[in-house]
């Protein structure tokens, strides 16, 4: 629709109020994602007494809508219909963009999933945005409305503090995993505006065929991850991996090359192309730490490694390092662990 | 009638040899070698077999500076018919939008187009933000993240990976195909072809060969400016050394701290 056109800046900066989020969804469920836009978007909103600002599109979105009202969402702008059950790009980003032609809100916040990234681009076109991706930091200067968004770069050595001055709104997406999901509110009171959603057939040319599912594990939902790296030397060495997560209620990570040489499935990897977690306890055994896996954990709040190599560059990351073989030090780590447990469940019981 | 297919392709800086200026903290670019950025190598390989069952003409676009034209000569020896580098001084220093209308706009030019690609994201940039810019500034429909793309009678069919999953859609043509990094092979250069390519040389498109003015492309027409770079510090960690004799010491610490928790939450 956009035409070969320059961006314009926008002519009235104040006319541009309210923060609007993108609230991504699966099957017409609210991923977690969309809840971690919701708790940055309320924040920024809320520091410029503005309104949130929820756009929601399915096929049957008025419980979602509920939910995301009882995480605070102030206004859900929410289109309905059976073209919209799953994500389609035309069809998306011509409802999105009509939206915020209308509403002219002053910062609009996208998950960088790769559907967000797949629609931000094209709304942010269609709108003459300025649109800055993967963000990990996000805030806004109290006076001038301007949005602070900030994005790693240059293999994650430094932070790119990026701005929009002239064009609205002014968007970003957001790195999945960053961000923490909201609280709910007490008592949630938030305006649902659903309408019936008429869709041009043109933009519907787009079949989707099947989804596969993978049997995925989400890693970033679990307070400990006991990742495993090339330094298990076989498949095999996933096993203890397992079952010491298992005995302290974690999951099992890992390190990409393990996930290459197919010792564990893709859903398991941590990283830069895996996924970013923020646990309360890591374990990292027999992971180098090389920028792109330290990407995806460095945010842990307590980071353990163990590694033959004292060198290693996972050090830097720990905050306790056991110098020594895992096939060591983790079946040790059992053990002490289901003794203390045992020495636990005696005292209660006195 | 033959199907015309577009390639866009970047010159990056290679990741394994990035300098930043301490001075400065930009990249020092005369200290770095520039090399294709991966993603779009697959790209074009996705392209190039499109041409093998089909004889379509393949050209590769490029927005860049002039040295960008040896990774132009690299797509042409690996197969490309057709390579076209939009190069100005007033295309430096765009965001995302710039880049995609002087690509888009590039791509008008050349005429028919019915599939275009796209590498999932540049090495440098890394916002996968460029592909459907151009599908929207050319009002087509696009598929984004695919790890395989066949073309069907009129129609891509293509698989996306998403976090969840798979998905296999089917798009009729023109559409912008944005392919995932090692998702392919791709083949080699040929020497013949060098030296045909490195003979010919390469089309250079200025602004005004595209139709674009000065004041839309590059630094000024980019809504997004950056402010500041900060080096990332890093949280101290204090890497406390544990000894395999006194792992029980260390279970106690993780427990006193409620960072190890044995009961059920
Ligand atoms: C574009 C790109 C994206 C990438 N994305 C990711 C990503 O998302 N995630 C990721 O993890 N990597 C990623 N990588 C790969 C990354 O660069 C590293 O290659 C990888 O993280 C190394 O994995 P590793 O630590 O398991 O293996 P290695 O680097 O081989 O390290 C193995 C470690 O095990 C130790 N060791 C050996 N034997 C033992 C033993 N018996 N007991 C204890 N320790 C032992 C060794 O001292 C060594 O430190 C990516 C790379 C690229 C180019
Ligand atoms: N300057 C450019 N010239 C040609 N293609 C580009 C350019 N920048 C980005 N692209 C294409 O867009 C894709 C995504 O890039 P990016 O949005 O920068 O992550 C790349 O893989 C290229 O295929």
């Amino acid at each position: 629709m956009a035409g070969i056109k320059f961006a314009t800046p926008a002519a009235n900066l104040d006319e541009y109020r309210n923060v609007f989020v993108f609230l991504e969804t699966r099957e017409d469920k609210l991923i977690k994602p969309a809840l971690e836009m919701i708790g940055v978007g309320k924040r920024i909103a809320e520091k410029v007494g503005e309104k949130l600002y929820c756009v929601l599109l399915g096929e049957n979105i008025k419980k979602e809508a509920d939910v995301a009202v009882s995480y605070g969402c102030d206004v859900i702008l929410g289109a309905e219909s059976p073209a919209l059950s799953t994500y389609r790009t035309l069809p998306y980003s011509r409802i999105i963009s009509d939206f915020v032609k209308e509403e002219k809100p002053n910062i609009f916040l996208i998950p960088a999933t790769r559907n967000g990234r797949d629609l931000a681009s094209r709304i942010a076109v269609s709108c003459e945005a300025g649109v800055t991706a993967d963000c990990t930091e996000l805030d806004v200067e109290q006076d001038t409305r301007i949005l602070s968004a900030n994005r790693p770069t240059y293999g994650e050595s430094m932070l790119a503090e990026i701005l929009c001055r002239k064009h609205r709104p002014q968007m970003a997406t957001a790195r999945p995993g960053i961000f923490p999901v909201p609280e709910k509110v007490e008592s949630p009171k938030g305006e649902i505006r659903i309408k019936k959603a008429s869709i041009d057939q043109s933009l519907l040319r787009k079949e989707v065929l099947e989804f596969r599912k993978k049997n995925t594990v989400d890693l970033t939902d679990s307070k400990v991850v006991v990742s495993g790296g090339m330094g298990l030397g076989k498949p095999e060495g996933f096993k203890i991996l397992k079952d010491l997560a298992d005995e302290i209620g974690g999951v099992v990570g890992s390190s990409r090359p393990t996930v290459d040489m197919e010792w564990i499935t893709r859903d398991h990897q941590v990283g830069q192309t895996g996924q970013t977690v923020r646990p309360r306890l890591y374990i990292a055994a027999g992971i180098s730490g090389k920028i792109q896996h330290i990407m995806g954990m460095k945010n842990s709040e307590t980071i353990l490694s163990i590694n033959t190599d004292p060198g290693a560059e996972i050090l830097k990351y720990s905050d306790y390092v056991i110098n020594a073989d895992l096939y060591e030090a983790i079946p040790a780590l059992l053990d002490s662990i289901k003794e203390k447990k045992k020495n636990l469940a005696k005292a209660t019981k006195k | 009638m033959t199907l015309e297919i577009i390639v866009m392709v970047k010159q990056v800086p290679d990741k394994q040899e990035v300098v930043i200026d301490p001075v400065t903290m930009n990249l020092n670019r005369s200290l770095t070698r520039n090399v294709t950025n991966s993603a779009d190598e697959n790209a074009l390989e996705a392209a190039l077999r499109i041409k093998d069952k089909t004889g379509a003409n393949v050209t590769v676009i490029s927005m860049g500076p002039p040295q960008a034209e040896t990774t132009m000569i690299e797509c042409l020896a690996r197969g490309a018919d057709r390579a076209i580098l939009a190069s100005d001084r007033f295309f430096g220093g765009a965001d995302t939008y710039p880049t995609g209308l002087t690509i888009a706009a590039t791509i008008s030019k050349t005429g028919k187009f019915d599939i275009i690609f796209a590498g999932e994201e540049s090495s440098d940039s890394s916002t996968g933000h460029v592909g459907p810019g151009v599908a929207e500034f050319l009002d087509i429909d696009q598929i984004t993240y695919a790890s395989s793309v066949e073309y069907e009678d009129g129609h891509v069919i293509a698989e996306r990976e998403l976090e969840g999953g798979t998905e296999v859609v089917k798009v009729p043509l023109p559409v912008l195909v944005t392919v995932l990094l090692n998702s392919n092979t791709p083949r080699m250069q040929t020497l013949r072809r060098k030296i045909d390519a490195t003979r010919k040389g390469i089309e250079m498109w200025d602004h005004d060969r595209i139709g674009l003015q000065p004041e839309w492309v590059g630094v000024r027409g980019s809504p997004t400016i950056v402010r500041k770079m900060n080096p990332i510090r890093e949280r101290e960690r204090a890497a406390k050394k544990i000894e395999v004799s006194s792992i029980g010491d260390l279970v106690d610490e993780l427990y006193e701290k409620k960072i190890l928790k044995l009961e059920d939450e």
